[in-house]
């Protein structure tokens, strides 16, 4: 008869933008774990029980994502239980407790942004699955967006194309965003850039900010299925959604026209979720 | 792989290497007299679920003394939690085999433990049986029985066959249509094996946009992509309830290698497709292959030890078939990163191990066919397709080295869901060479629905002089061995998504002489 499972161990949780991470010690392979039951609560105290009425999902893995908590950020706590090839449960584990980030898309106020935030790329140019067209309509692989004139389904491609994908010429896009603002800022401004996926290439995002260096972005490893797929919130998605949220510094900004450039200088495609330039308080 | 080149794999040797708790648990799905001497729990009058052989029965792994028997008992084969409806408690399977169908002549019967570690699969080993013979067998779990089941022992060793025919099959996208062709396979009056070679099951999510098998419904549990235990076992059970299915595995033996489905699209190795970090991946490869074990009638060699297990297998029929069963997705190199990589002299996908197995398996060999099957196409195609043997030239070398050293090589393949046929150039980079055997690749059984016979891009394939058919409809292969000649028969159904009543059509058929690896019309 296969052994109870062991009681996990070394449960964490990271506090990510609009997440939180999981993380325990895997439980190797004998007994096979069939999977892990992970049990959450809103709040900081403890789940009392671990009945499918807790039940927040299953993994294979020993690690799990909390995902579409609300950007103002949610307080969770966890336990985590295996569940052996058997169907033997073994013993809930210890809890813990994390708070997701906020994020400034609802902490902020919204100056402009292309596309809803939303895990989908659908309301984008040739979404969910055109990107064939894209090397066409922009031969000069540069994309032009103006806020308040353009609209992201006629004007803002649901991919932006880097030197990996050789089906749009193995170059690096360009992405340039025109924003108006009434007056020169006097704060730092937020920006928000949610991809739906990206590809097994990683790569980087490189940003400007009229002309001046803004940041170089580590793009992680993603599912590659943004390209074909545009909804990252059905449930089991194999789509790998990330987020970045960064400063602007108000001194890189103006009255009138503004720049923001998005080169994708290294890697593969991103799959765009929505962008947004945010005013803080 | 075995050590030798003609001792079957595994067998005891795997056994004990495996952990003592794992050991028990295999040692009494197989055999559950040699394990214990009090068996527990026969299930009895109300104890007993009803409708435990929904799943049907099979048999695997032919010998010439016997097969390895298999059933998994599942009342309600499409419970979530992967358990088929059974109580989580250990239940003996009884198990005979007779000579006839009434089984009046019963001639080898025996007990295994069904357990809840291995989904109540059991997969009983029967030896001692007269060799070239047809059997009967069925399973008794408390009051019930189950359908009954047939298969062939391979004719002794060193017996000079007269015939011997198998069916080819892949690619069973249940929700892409009905199994029509598998209906087909169980009425062929010829048929001694089916040789399944990969994509028994797809892992994807079953929703509106694939569903394309019309009356059938799928439930919540069925609309994501799997990766626990019991997904996987409720996936096998969805597929596994299909009746013509379960009428091909209880027509004959069935042989099986596995593609990429079984685990996960493209997954190479060790390695995620979509970037899962390798050390989860272990997690879901684990359980996949733990899954294939228990729904396929598979030798022990093939109950994964945490990520390795041996799914290979190699028989002989007689002396007029030697088969050699390969495993082209768990030894592979990830895919290349450019041409340099795909080129490279060390690149493999086999593994080195197993290379040295089949080689030493081809050069041994006294027989006069020497099949192979696996999961991708072997000739060279198309330079771009580095899923299949083009993206491991290198070691496309080494084996067709290896092939030109038998008699009558001939690879058995699947996973492009298109019935093609190909003389196997000996030098792919000298078309003056000729052919050293040829390469059968069998349509899908169901994926990508009804298809059509242009489906796809065939002037990919058939550019090449030496790709003799093309075919994008579901089907299956039929191929008859004798001393003289392999005669393949490609056969087409019209239509799968609305219902399993298309006819049955012979779309090509060649005749291959024994000593001239050509694909001749017939």
């Amino acid at each position: 008869m296969s052994p109870r499972p062991a009681v996990v161990t070394g449960l964490a949780a990271e506090p990510v933008l609009a997440e939180n991470s999981l993380t325990w010690d895997s439980l190797g392979f004998d007994p096979l774990i069939d999977h892990y039951r992970i049990h959450a609560v809103p709040g900081e105290d403890a789940p009392t029980e671990a009945e499918d009425s807790v039940l927040l999902g299953k993994t294979v893995y020993p690690r799990f994502t909390h995902a579409g908590l609300g950007p103002e950020g949610e307080t969770w706590t966890y336990t985590v239980q295996a569940v052996s090839d058997a169907g033997e449960r073994g013993e809930v584990s210890e809890a813990v407790t994390a708070t997701s980030r906020p994020s400034v898309t609802a902490t902020g106020t919204e100056v402009a942004r292309i596309g809803e935030f939303d895990g989908r790329t659908l309301e984008h140019h040739l979404a969910p699955a055109s990107y064939a067209q894209i090397p066409e309509r922009y031969p000069e692989a540069l994309i032009e967006y103006e806020d308040g004139v353009d609209e992201p389904g006629e004007s803002w491609p649901y991919l932006l194309p880097g030197p990996g994908d050789a089906w749009a010429g193995g170059i690096p896009y360009s992405a340039r965003w025109t924003v108006s603002l009434e007056q020169a800022p006097s704060e730092d401004l937020d920006l928000a850039l949610w991809l739906v996926d990206t590809t097994r290439l990683g790569g980087v995002l490189r940003l400007r900010a009229n002309g001046d260096e803004l940041a170089d972005l580590e793009l992680p490893v993603g599912a590659t299925r943004g390209s074909r797929e545009g909804d990252a919130t059905v449930p089991g998605t194999a789509l790998k959604r990330a987020r970045f949220e960064l400063p602007v510094p108000a001194a890189l900004l103006q009255a009138g026209q503004n720049v923001i450039e998005l080169e994708l200088a290294e890697g593969g495609w991103v799959a765009w979720d929505a962008l947004g330039l945010f005013a803080r308080g | 792989m075995p050590s030798t080149a003609t001792r079957a794999p595994v067998s005891r040797r795997r056994l004990l290497q495996l952990s003592g708790a794992s050991a028990a648990v295999i040692a009494l799905g197989i055999d559950a007299r040699s394990a214990r001497s009090e068996p527990p729990s026969e299930l009895e009058g109300a104890a007993a679920p009803e409708g435990m052989f929904s799943l049907g029965v099979a048999s695997g792994a032919p010998r010439p003394d016997g097969a390895v028997l298999w059933t998994r008992l599942a009342p309600e084969p499409l419970a979530e939690d992967g358990h088929g409806g059974m109580p989580l408690k250990e239940v003996t399977v009884r198990w005979e085999v007779a000579t006839d169908e009434e089984f009046r002549g019963i001639v080898a019967h025996g007990r295994a433990l069904a357990q809840p570690a291995l989904a109540h699969a059991v997969h009983p080993r029967v030896e001692g049986l007269d060799p070239g013979t047809e059997h009967f067998y069925r399973f008794r779990a408390g009051r019930e029985l189950s359908p009954v089941g047939r298969f062939r022992t391979l004719p002794a060793e060193g017996e000079p066959a007269e015939s011997f025919s198998f069916g080819l099959v892949s690619c069973q996208a249940w929700y892409h249509g009905h199994f029509t062709a598998h209906r087909h396979l169980a009425a062929e009056e010829d048929l001694d094996l089916v040789v399944f070679v990969g994509d028994y099951i797809y892992e994807y999510g079953i929703t509106e946009t694939n569903l394309w098998r019309q009356g059938a419904e799928v439930g919540e549990a069925h609309r994501v992509e799997i990766e626990t235990l019991e997904q996987y076992r409720l996936r096998y059970a969805l597929f596994k309830s299909d009746p013509h299915l379960q009428a091909v595995h209880a027509r004959a033996a069935a042989v099986a290698v596995w593609d990429d489905h079984e685990v996960q699209n493209n997954y190479t190795g060790a390695l995620s497709d979509t970037g899962i970090p390798e050390d989860d991946f272990a997690h879901r490869i684990a359980v996949a292959y733990r899954a294939f074990y228990e729904n396929m009638p598979l030798d022990v060699a093939a109950l994964p030890d945490g990520t390795d297990t041996d799914i290979t297998d190699g028989f002989d029929v007689g002396s007029l078939a030697r088969f050699s069963l390969l495993d082209s997705r768990q030894f592979r190199d990830a895919k290349p990163a450019d041409a340099a990589e795909q080129h490279r002299e060390d690149r493999t996908i086999l593994g080195t191990e197993q290379e040295e197995w089949v080689g030493e398996r081809l050069a041994s060999s006294t027989a006069t066919w020497n099949l192979l099957a696996n999961g991708v196409v072997l000739v060279p195609i198309d330079e771009a397709s580095t899923d299949m043997w083009d993206g491991y030239p290198a070691a496309r070398r080494r084996l067709l080295a290896q092939m030109a050293e038998a008699s009558n090589p001939v690879m058995l393949t699947g996973d492009i869901h298109k019935h093609v046929a190909a003389e196997i150039p000996a030098d792919p980079d000298d078309p003056a060479a000729g052919a050293l055997g040829v390469e059968l690749v069998c349509t899908s059984i169901a994926s990508d629905g009804d298809g059509a016979a242009d489906a796809g891009t065939p002037e990919t394939w058939t550019r090449h002089e030496y790709v003799k058919l093309y075919d994008g409809r579901r089907g299956y292969v039929h191929v008859r061995l004798t001393p003289q000649e392999m005669v393949s028969s490609f056969r087409v159904v019209d239509w799968i998504e609305a219902d399993d009543t298309a006819p049955e059509q012979l779309r090509a058929r060649f005749t291959t002489p024994a000593g001239e690896p050509r694909l001749i019309p017939a």
